[in-house]
């Protein structure tokens, strides 16, 4: 039987600023198997940084349950074995990746001997190497993606958390990533990342959610979602009339 | 520990690459003109009045380092969102806390260890000398800069940047300037009157306790070590409770 890696059931969560309410999730039901990869789509404002949030312990949701590894997320421990790639990817400007890595590294006690080890073969995979003691504020948006790309991968997680991986990054290194999520996965690792360009959601994943003002339209694999509907129709069409749809 | 350590120690490396460090030197050489000006006219070397204005020029200018930059840091992560990586790894908020306060304290110390190591070459050269007395200022000051920062830290939760150096600026003063007269109260009034303001004045940060400024210029003879103890005991007592409240009101913040 296939762990379930991820276990959300019923998730709420409203922000509360003010007066001002926004209900940013009512009620999602979701779960991701060991080993798999899974896309999460919706359109701007639909809950997907959310629900990555509620997953790292970020946010509280007050109803609903939410399990990782069978773990509570707000349990620090639970994050031992997770790796977060933020929406935003901002880090310490005076800083240079190979300090930045060394501090996450750090935090999450990985032996010091390993950490050098790896954050080598990390700035290796980002192709960063060059830049890998220069200073941060003179890098591009595209360079701390891939910053952001390697601290993720430092303490060598066995879920994969990415919040728009893709973004900012140029076709070849796009490519490279998914390539190298594509690697992760062989090793047996689970992947959950949200994403708005679709092609690349319907190449990579094995299971994709739909979610849409904080609701999941549906779940299941490109060819589950696909095959109910005409034949040669894109996930984009699908989405796009998913969505429409409901306006 | 080593996390903590690691968040501290980031914080000062970035703090050291910034400009903002640059603020040391500045009050360092305005510090170092100052004393050697005045003791250039004084054919007996340092005075009275030199001691006096170098010791507060040197807390002031180590406060001023400890409260600007440890004020700045949890703001500056959450406006810049480098604190969401951050809480994404296995660290509880509390250590987050713990290790921006050890990051300011240690940036401030070594702040203050120049100082007062230029302050040291100077009072050295005067008039009546006690190095155990030199050495309980400097611990003094050390325990200061650690309440400020656990203050500071305390009020990041709940202020802007700029609110929180302004509020700390004004109970520095007001506690120096008040609490003297508070214990005057206290002792002449009674009844309720005396226990409200018998509690304001524990929970108040003395910061006044740390103040060897007297004793050091007029060259007495150093504290017994029972109250260094004390003074000790209280700032780690006080830094914990602030730390500890500031840890579970950040745990609470939606971010
Ligand atoms: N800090 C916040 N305070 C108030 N409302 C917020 C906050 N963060 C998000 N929201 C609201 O919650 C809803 C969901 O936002 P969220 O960031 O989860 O969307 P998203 O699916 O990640 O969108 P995008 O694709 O643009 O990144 C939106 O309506 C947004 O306005
Ligand atoms: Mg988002």
């Amino acid at each position: 039987m296939q762990q379930k890696v991820i276990i959300a059931k019923n998730l709420y969560y409203t922000y509360e600023t003010g007066n001002k309410r926004v209900e940013a999730l009512k009620g999602v039901d979701f779960s991701v198997d060991n080993g798999e990869i899974f896309g999460f789509i919706g359109p701007n404002g639909a809950g997907k940084t959310t629900t990555i949030k509620l997953l790292l312990g970020i946010l509280i949701s007050k109803n609903g349950e939410l399990a990782i590894f069978d773990k509570s997320p707000s349990n620090s421990n639970t994050r031992q074995t997770v790796g977060y790639m933020p929406e935003i990817a901002n880090y310490y400007r005076y800083l240079t990746p190979v300090e930045l890595l060394i501090m996450y590294g750090n935090i999450f006690g990985i032996d010091k001997d390993l950490l050098h080890k790896r954050i080598k073969i990390l700035l290796e995979l980002v192709d960063l190497e060059e830049v890998a003691n220069r200073l941060m504020r003179t890098f591009s948006k595209g360079m701390m993606q891939k910053v952001s790309f390697a601290q993720a991968l430092i303490n060598d997680p066995d879920l994969l958390i990415l919040d728009e991986p893709t973004g900012g990054l140029d076709p070849v290194s796009r490519k490279r990533m998914r390539g190298v999520i594509q690697d992760l996965k062989e090793k047996g690792k689970t992947i959950f990342f949200s994403s708005h360009e679709l092609s690349e959601v319907e190449l990579v994943s094995d299971r994709i959610g739909i979610l849409h003002k904080g609701q999941l339209l549906a779940v299941g694999s490109a060819k589950d979602l696909l095959g109910e509907k005409e034949e040669g129709q894109s996930l984009e069409s699908y989405f796009l009339k998913m969505i429409e749809e409901r306006v | 520990m080593r996390a903590v350590w690691a968040i501290a120690y980031g914080m000062v490396k970035e703090l050291v690459r910034k400009k903002d460090f640059y603020v040391l030197v500045i009050f360092m050489f305005v510090l170092l003109g100052f004393l050697s000006y005045q003791n250039f006219f004084q054919v007996k070397g340092i005075s009275r009045y030199v001691r006096d204005f170098g010791y507060s020029l040197l807390m002031f200018f180590s406060f001023t380092i400890a409260v600007t930059f440890t004020a700045k840091q949890l703001p500056s992560e959450i406006e810049s969102k480098t604190i969401y990586p951050l809480l994404a790894k296995p660290l509880s908020r509390h250590m987050v806390i713990f290790g921006k306060f050890c990051g300011g304290v240690m940036i401030s110390t070594i702040s203050f260890t120049i100082f007062y190591a230029i302050f040291t070459g100077f009072y050295m050269t005067g008039g009546g000398k006690s190095l155990v007395l030199l050495g309980q200022g400097f611990i003094f000051g050390v325990l200061f800069l650690c309440m400020v920062s656990a203050l500071v830290m305390f009020f990041s939760n709940f202020i802007t940047m700029s609110a929180n150096v302004t509020f700390i600026f004004l109970l520095y003063l007001t506690i120096r300037g008040f609490s003297d007269f508070l214990r005057g109260i206290i002792l002449f009034s009674k009844g309720i009157v005396a226990t409200l303001y018998g509690i304001l004045y524990c929970l108040l940060p003395h910061l006044e306790f740390f103040d060897l400024r007297i004793r050091i210029t007029h060259a007495w003879d150093p504290l017994p070590m029972w109250v260094v103890f004390t003074v000790v005991g209280y700032t780690v007592l006080y830094c914990c409770m602030l730390l500890s409240l500031a840890g579970y009101i950040f745990e609470r913040k939606r971010l």
